[in-house]
């Protein structure tokens, strides 16, 4: 199958852009596909571990584990944009790597497909 | 050995957001990616601006003395000095009534050599389409 | 090329959307996009609906934001996230968002 490289800048909780970009990921991998998930700017908000799910509140902590669990997944946050907004590397989720920018470009490159959502 | 082109096509305004501030370093980071790749891989990057976003391009932004950042001037200016291929949408500069003196078109104050361009839009959708990804910001 | 062009917004989308040009254009409407394809302004549909006779709304957004499907202009189709990725990987070489 195909890999969809998505890079997502959105907020977490304060945008949904984060949310469908996630949804978009389980329908890929539902299909056989395979994703690399790249957040920077607020969406490294989304790396972080500890999110508390309240029902007003978009959860995806537990999303993006199921999706992780699949294999087929993979999520990495920006190192700086993670660091300028305190998230810790002991911060982070289990299964979120860090990395630089570079990182995102490297994922485009064996892309079949690049969605990039900019921000909120 | 494979070269992939990946167009950073920035329309946002500076500063209110981050949108086009990280389509500058996304673009730069272009200069370390080959870390991640097989040996003779490459990604090629294009910046455009166009929309609003022509506005990153003006000159004298002081965005570092009043708030502590790097300012999108000095991040084009860094492009430039990667050889970066910068452009700027010649309907848009006229559009907002912009003259070439008021844009950053190069970056020779820090020894570089490669020329920011004024180009019809016409010619973006050409980077557009010999692209292999599109990242709008 | 064939670009796929997720819309997300309800302004400010025409003076983008006007200037692409590709052998095939899909106009997808996500988010705040779907109201294109249901809300008239001053009795006037959505000039996005113009742009493309390949038209699509994501239904999970359409009916978060309370449209039903027999509520939105006859040239979009609704979709779901399963067929969104089918039209990714099958129909578009390039997509983006705006």
């Amino acid at each position: 199958m195909a890999k969809l490289t998505i890079g997502v800048f959105s907020s977490l909780v304060g945008s949904l852009s984060l949310d469908f970009a996630v949804k978009l990921s389980e329908a890929a991998i539902k299909k056989g596909h395979s994703v690399d998930f790249w957040l920077s700017g607020n969406a490294t908000m989304l790396s972080k571990k500890g999110q508390r799910n309240f029902k007003d509140y978009s959860a995806l902590q537990k999303p993006v584990q199921d999706l992780l669990a699949t294999g087929k997944f993979q999520i990495t946050a920006c190192e700086a944009c993670a660091e300028a907004r305190g998230f810790h590397k002991e911060d982070t989720m289990e299964g979120c790597k860090r990395h630089s920018m570079d990182w995102y470009l490297a994922s485009c490159f064996s892309a079949d497909r690049v969605l990039h959502i900019g921000g909120d | 050995m494979a070269t992939k082109k990946l167009a950073f096509i920035v329309k946002s305004l500076p500063y209110k957001t981050e949108a086009s501030r990280l389509a500058l370093t996304h673009a730069i980071a272009s200069q370390t990616v080959e870390i991640y790749l097989e040996d003779g891989d490459m990604v090629e990057p294009v910046l455009a601006f166009m929309g609003d976003g022509v506005l990153n391009c003006l000159k004298d932004q002081t965005a570092m003395n009043l708030y502590g950042v790097t300012s999108l001037e000095q991040h084009i200016k860094n492009s430039l000095l990667l050889d970066l291929k910068v452009m700027i949408c010649k309907e848009d500069v006229e559009r907002l009534g912009i003259s070439e003196d008021a844009l950053i078109m190069d970056a020779e104050d820090i020894g570089g050599e490669t020329k920011a361009s004024i180009a019809p839009f016409g010619e973006i959708m050409k980077e557009m389409d010999t692209s292999d990804h599109l990242l709008f910001f | 090329m064939t670009l796929g062009v997720l819309v997300s917004d309800f302004r400010n989308m025409d003076n983008i959307l006007s200037r692409l040009k590709a052998d095939k254009l899909g106009v997808i409407l996500v988010s705040n996009g779907v109201y294109h394809a249901a809300v008239k302004e001053g009795g006037k549909k959505s000039s996005i609906l113009e742009k493309s006779p390949h038209l699509y709304v994501l239904s999970e957004d359409l009916h978060s934001r309370g449209f039903a499907e027999s509520e939105i202009d006859t040239r979009v189709k609704s979709i779901t996230y399963s067929d969104l990725v089918d039209l990714i990987f099958n129909e578009y070489e390039k997509i983006i968002w705006i």
